[in-house]
């Protein structure tokens, strides 16, 4: 009885009257709120379903309302007025940044958006790094080129794309394809056996980048030596033509050490290699064996002097 | 209840609100939290010293990003970032300058990889998990809000003493 008595009163009537609506009203922002939050509030929106950077795409406001369309990309934002129902071009070479894309549709008081993505456009451009730029010649591995892939507005291509690695001295060398991963390839070659300015070229479809390394002579090999002239109190010894192993011809500049032992001790020159041999003047010693190293190689053959030797 | 204690609660209430704004705009600006693992970064291992600034330079460079995002002001990114990304985000902000948006990141935190790191120790190339709430404002008006968790392959190069970003950029559906 007393439920009948209070369900008639005006003032609890008002009162549950405005906790009701003051309900509807937490339960509507809600809503809106957590539909905003997962970048859902859509309906009003059109969209490509797969948009590539450097394409034209248009973009559909629904029959709610025109209004301001905005875009925000990576590195970029577009903006578009918009009728109602109406389609908004995009022109290729304005949609230029690849990656994680906004719409928003901003009509009177309200707005709408979606979340999209746009691919990477076609590979136009490398960059090409390889290291070190002068490398001795026939070493394993140690040559190393990396390329990062990206399309022409500099969007990195993130899809394997097949890059081709070659290096050469001469016109011979060997080439290498590399998938990239992540928009990255890179290669560990080896030099040749050949010095010279050898042409190390990545390339993906047209587009190719060249970088210049430097291949020099390796370390000498069968270093010889011989008398070159003797006067009355010296002795001229000098180096055969200095090679590597391969029968490269070992820079200029190359130090190259003479030793002299004799009964009064031992006594070193050294000498640095000019248009391809070595010299040095040693005193005239009765007897003495002489010796000559380059680096860590020894010559295979050593020179006895004196004694009329 | 007394006028006075009611006066107290909106009090209170208004403080805790002013509170959690401060917190909110303080988070979108202060550093983010970034773990970076090396252990998967070929053909060379990452030196501790290179770790420390990677990581260091790399959480500066978000942290400017969002700065300059927010404000629209390009003089944070001068120091962090260079090339492409740099230009890519002069770009952002001079077009969100002109069309009165800006955007706030609310950054909750960054699980980072090194997944090449070059022989001569000049380039890094990161794969960056994050997790950031986007808001996309016209004035103090929120157009756009979502919080998603988004990938990122950066590269950062070694420049005078530090490290910067030359390229970022996000990648779908990983």
């Amino acid at each position: 009885m007393g439920f009948e008595r209070d369900g008639n009163d005006p003032t609890r009537m008002t009162m549950r009257l405005f906790i009701l609506i003051a309900l509807a009203i937490l339960v509507a922002w809600f809503a809106a709120d957590s539909a905003r939050a997962d970048g859902s509030q859509d309906g009003n929106l059109r969209l490509p379903p797969n948009p590539v950077a450097g394409q034209p795409m248009s973009v559909g406001a629904g029959h709610e309302g025109g209004g301001t369309l905005y875009l925000i990309g990576p590195g970029q934002v577009i903006r578009r007025e918009v009728k109602e129902g109406g389609e908004v071009q995009i022109k290729g070479e304005e949609l230029r940044s690849a990656g994680r894309w906004v719409a928003i549709l901003k009509s009177g008081g309200s707005s709408s958006s979606k979340v999209f993505w746009v691919k990477e456009g076609t590979p136009e451009s490398l960059s090409f790094l390889a290291h070190p730029s002068r490398v001795p010649v026939a070493r394993q591995g140690v040559i190393n080129g990396f390329v990062f892939v990206f399309d022409r507005f500099h969007n990195l291509i993130l899809q394997p794309t097949p890059v081709n690695f070659s290096l050469s001295v001469g016109g011979a060398g060997a080439t290498h394809t590399v998938a990239s991963r992540d928009g990255l390839a890179s290669i560990d070659a080896s030099s040749a056996a050949k010095e010279g300015a050898a042409q190390f070229v990545a390339s993906v479809g047209n587009v190719s980048v060249r970088r210049v390394v430097q291949q020099v002579a390796s370390e000498p090999c069968n270093l010889r030596m011989h008398v070159a002239q003797r006067t009355k109190d010296a002795v001229i010894i000098e180096t055969d033509p200095v090679r590597d192993c391969s029968g490269n011809a070992v820079p200029d500049g190359t130090i190259v050490t003479f030793m002299q032992t004799d009964a009064t001790g031992k006594s070193m020159v050294d000498a640095r290699i000019k248009k391809g041999i070595a010299q040095a003047q040693l005193p005239l010693s009765s007897d003495a064996t002489i010796s000559v190293a380059s680096g860590v190689v020894l010559g295979n053959n050593e020179l006895r002097i004196g004694g009329g030797r | 209840m007394k006028i006075s204690q009611v006066k107290k609660i909106v009090l209170g209430a208004g403080f805790a609100v002013l509170g959690i704004a401060v917190l909110l705009t303080a988070s979108a600006a202060s550093k983010p939290d970034i773990v970076l693992r090396v252990d998967q970064a070929s053909p060379r291992e990452v030196e501790e010293p290179t770790q420390r600034a990677v990581l260091r330079d790399y959480t500066t460079a978000w942290e400017a990003m969002n700065v300059a995002l927010a404000n629209n002001t390009l003089s944070p990114l001068n120091d962090n970032f260079a090339g492409f990304a740099l230009e890519a985000l002069t770009q952002r902000v001079k077009d969100q300058e002109a069309s009165s948006l800006k955007t706030r990141i609310i950054d909750h935190g960054h699980k980072v990889d090194a997944i090449f790191y070059s022989r001569d120790g000049s380039a890094i190339q990161l794969r960056d998990t994050a997790t950031l709430e986007t808001q996309i404002l016209d004035g103090n008006t929120i157009l756009h809000s979502d919080e998603s968790q988004v990938q990122y392959i950066a590269i950062m190069t070694g420049a005078e003493a530090r490290w910067k970003v030359r390229v970022l950029q996000d990648v779908e559906g990983r």
